[in-house]
């Protein structure tokens, strides 16, 4: 610790990198496969049929469905389809004291039929898994702010202790082994910096007001409801007056909202007290055109005569500073070209935390080489690699598998695909334990590579969706993601196989001659 | 690194613990500090000084958990966070005294 | 976004060539203090007008993210070319270059 400061920025990065790497490889992981949640979740339910009907058919596509079914709920919403969202989805709560229900349904915005696929998480279980790690509220979400914190203490203590990074910027030397992974993780590390701070920083912004509510406390004492309506003003919503009033056609009024100009396209419609005489009209936008996220902005109108109530105020500065941070995170306002980098950038940040940890074990299996067997706590390091690492891409392919594997009729399938996720990463985890690091590693990763190297097959037999139907159609979902798991298996059966040829010329190289023989043979 | 015996000795290990408990514990509550002397301080809308102060402590944290493991020894660590740490108190203190915000 | 593309590839392999070890590795020898100075100077130039372009074509918002990106996947590029294959990472940069008014007619 006395060795000086770029030392003890070593050390600091070693182990803030080490206690929970396993855990921010997953988050990283399954962050980036978030960013095409959309396409996902449309793989996942291809029943949905594609429409491309304007907002407005879809609309009144949605009013008159609600008005048939729904006609005494207090509230509606209505979530048009969108360029990333299938489906246009309508929900209803009932009105207090009335015997209603509250419900949702999936309506096809061309006829207003009802529409049931298979039930599933889709895309939106990655999303989750990310922030919320499958534990209950708020749990998961400390957890994955402590990991947030600590890859952040990763990242500065990394740069500060990366002598070489202006002069090594450019550097890759590969086929060099160890020296190769060092380089990689270095280039993977520093030519996506601006990538790796942004998404660890605003990831701590984003769940500030859990963890940092020391100042909210301070000045709004018990009353911290207040500090939400002062940050982010939002519209009262008017009560029922109990006469009844004819709800206008919404259509107009999207058109209307939509030419406000601000805030992109409207995404979501709330009707409040429909039918009511003091019926309201709010109109969300998507904010897809900036890269602020713009928490909540609304339009509001009457119900009944159409004029335009509120519209949400400008945020103030600190406010959209913080919507910024939320904003480049999620990046919703990406275009196609622009989230394949915020993908490739997520995969960038995941090599990185997966190369420290595979370096790290390296460095000190060379020390082991020569003796029986490794020291507990690199062997536990070793072993949860394998799990963290290759296990994972198991579990994910799972997922996928159990999807189209699972009857689309069965109850309670959303919840076995889940399962069959965490058992599989399960399974990985005693298959480490119970095999030799590097066989571990190759047979995983081969079974990977079978996984996803089979998902259009899988796709072409268990659906008629297949990935020559879905280029002839221009499907870029359905063809992007069949391809995707193609490309997946590919580099999945090409690590498999340099690991387990990698393996072969050091068991040649470092073991003496006598003995060659004899360990070729065990090989 | 580079000259470790084969087993480390106690008092490093208490050193190391030392440390990343000022780090951990004491990093956080500087930074909690920080974000509540803004959001009492900052003139302006006091919502806008709390959404302020809680983005600005995470970097106070960052430099806190450096410094605990720059300085040359546990016992600065803890000195280091503590000195600014009841400045920070005495200043909010003040705030608090003056019936701000 | 394109032309800022174009720009920050070729602007790197100029700062990429500044550097005696990576000359000495694409051309050859190392290079002179002058011509040292002058790929550096290039190479900042051409950073620097990416910069702008993207600015210029998306506004600061946008345009800061785009140029960002676009800066991580150049660089990766490059890095990624150079050992495999420097000549074409080398004729990539100069096809930039050539490119790269043409991109500023193609407003993508």
């Amino acid at each position: 610790m006395k060795e000086g400061f770029r030392q003890a920025m070593a050390w600091l990065h070693t182990w803030a990198g080490l206690i929970l790497g396993w855990l921010l490889f997953a988050i990283f992981l399954t962050g980036t496969l978030a960013y095409f949640k959309s396409e996902t979740s449309r793989w996942m339910q291809p029943e949905i049929p594609v429409r491309s009907v304007s907002a407005e058919t879809s609309l009144t596509v949605a009013q008159h469905y609600l008005e048939q079914h729904a006609a005494g709920a207090s509230h509606w919403l209505i979530e048009l389809p969108g360029a990333r969202r299938q489906g246009l989805s309508v929900h209803w709560e009932a009105a207090a004291g009335k015997p209603g229900q509250h419900g949702e349904q999936l309506l096809d915005p061309l006829t207003g039929t009802e529409v049931h696929p298979r039930e599933t998480l889709g895309g939106e279980f990655f999303y989750r898994f990310h922030f919320e790690l499958q534990m209950p509220y708020p749990w998961g979400r400390w957890l994955a702010s402590i990991a947030a914190m600590l890859m952040f203490v990763a990242l500065i203590s990394g740069i500060i202790t990366h002598k070489k990074i202006f002069k090594d910027f450019f550097t890759f030397r590969p086929r060099k082994g160890r020296r190769s992974w060092l380089d990689g993780h270095y280039a993977v590390g520093v030519l996506v910096l601006p990538f790796h701070l942004m998404i660890t920083y605003s990831s701590l912004v984003m769940f500030m007001m859990m963890v940092m509510p020391a100042g909210i406390l301070a000045v709004y004492k018990d009353n911290a409801q207040t500090f939400y309506q002062e940050a982010l003003p939002e519209d009262e919503v008017r009560p029922a007056v109990g006469n009844p009033g004819q709800l206008l056609s919404l259509a107009p009024l999207l058109e209307q909202a939509n030419r406000l100009g601000t805030g992109g396209r409207v995404a979501e419609v709330t009707v409040n007290h429909p039918g009511d005489a003091n019926a309201s009209v709010v109109m969300a936008f998507d904010g897809a055109d900036r890269v602020v996220h713009d928490f909540g902005r609304t339009v509001t109108f009457d119900g009944v005569t159409g004029r335009q109530l509120d519209a949400t105020p400008e945020r103030s500065l600190p406010v959209a500073i913080a919507g910024s941070f939320f904003g480049l995170h999620m990046g919703h306002f990406a275009s196609p070209v622009l989230r394949w980098l915020y993908f490739l950038c997520g995969l960038a940040g995941t090599a990185m935390i997966g190369t420290g940890m595979v370096i790290w074990v390296g460095k000190r299996q060379l020390k082991h080489a020569q003796s029986a067997g490794m020291p507990l706590e690199l062997r536990l390091v070793d072993v949860l690699n394998i799990a963290s690492m290759s296990g994972l891409m198991l579990a994910v392919a799972t997922y996928f598998w159990a999807n189209r594997l699972l009857p689309v009729a069965m109850a309670g399938r959303s919840d076995w695909e889940v399962n069959g996720f965490f058992i599989v990463w399960g399974l990985s985890l005693l298959h480490a334990m119970l095999r030799r690091g590097r066989a571990a590693w190759v047979e995983q990763l081969a079974l990977a590579a079978l996984l996803f190297g089979a998902v259009p097959l899988l796709n072409a037999l268990t659906t008629p969706y297949h990935l020559g139907m879905s280029l002839a159609q221009s499907d870029g979902a359905m063809a992007g993601f069949d391809l995707a798991c193609l490309a997946s298996g590919l580099f999945f059966a090409w690590s498999a196989w340099k690991i387990r040829r990698s393996g072969r010329t050091q068991a040649v190289s470092t073991k003496r001659p006598r003995s060659m023989v004899l360990e070729q043979e065990a090989n | 690194m580079n000259a470790k015996p084969r087993t480390l000795p106690v008092s490093y290990r208490l050193a190391v613990a030392s440390r990343v408990l000022a780090a951990v514990f004491g990093g956080y509550l500087v930074a909690a500090l920080v974000s509540v002397s803004l959001s009492l301080w900052l003139p302006g809308a006091r919502a806008e000084a709390v959404v302020i102060g809680m983005m600005t402590s995470f970097l106070v944290y960052l430099l806190a958990v450096i410094w605990c493991f720059a300085c040359a020894s546990a016992w600065r660590a803890w000195f280091g966070l503590m000195v600014p740490g009841l400045m920070l108190a005495a200043l909010a203190g003040l705030a608090h005294g003056m019936g701000r915000p | 976004m394109l032309l800022a593309a174009l720009l920050c590839y070729a602007g790197f392999t100029a700062l990429c060539l500044s550097m005696d070890r990576h000359h000495a590795e694409l051309l050859g020898h190392k290079p002179t203090p002058r011509r040292r100075f002058g790929l550096k100077l290039l190479g900042w130039l051409l950073l620097s007008w990416s910069l702008w372009a993207a600015v210029v074509a998306a506004g600061w918002g946008s345009g800061l993210v785009q140029w960002f990106g676009m800066l991580m996947l150049s660089a990766l590029l490059l890095v990624l070319l150079m050992p495999y294959r420097p000549h074409l990472a080398l004729s990539l940069a100069g096809l930039c270059l050539l490119a790269s008014p043409i991109a500023v007619f193609a407003r993508y």
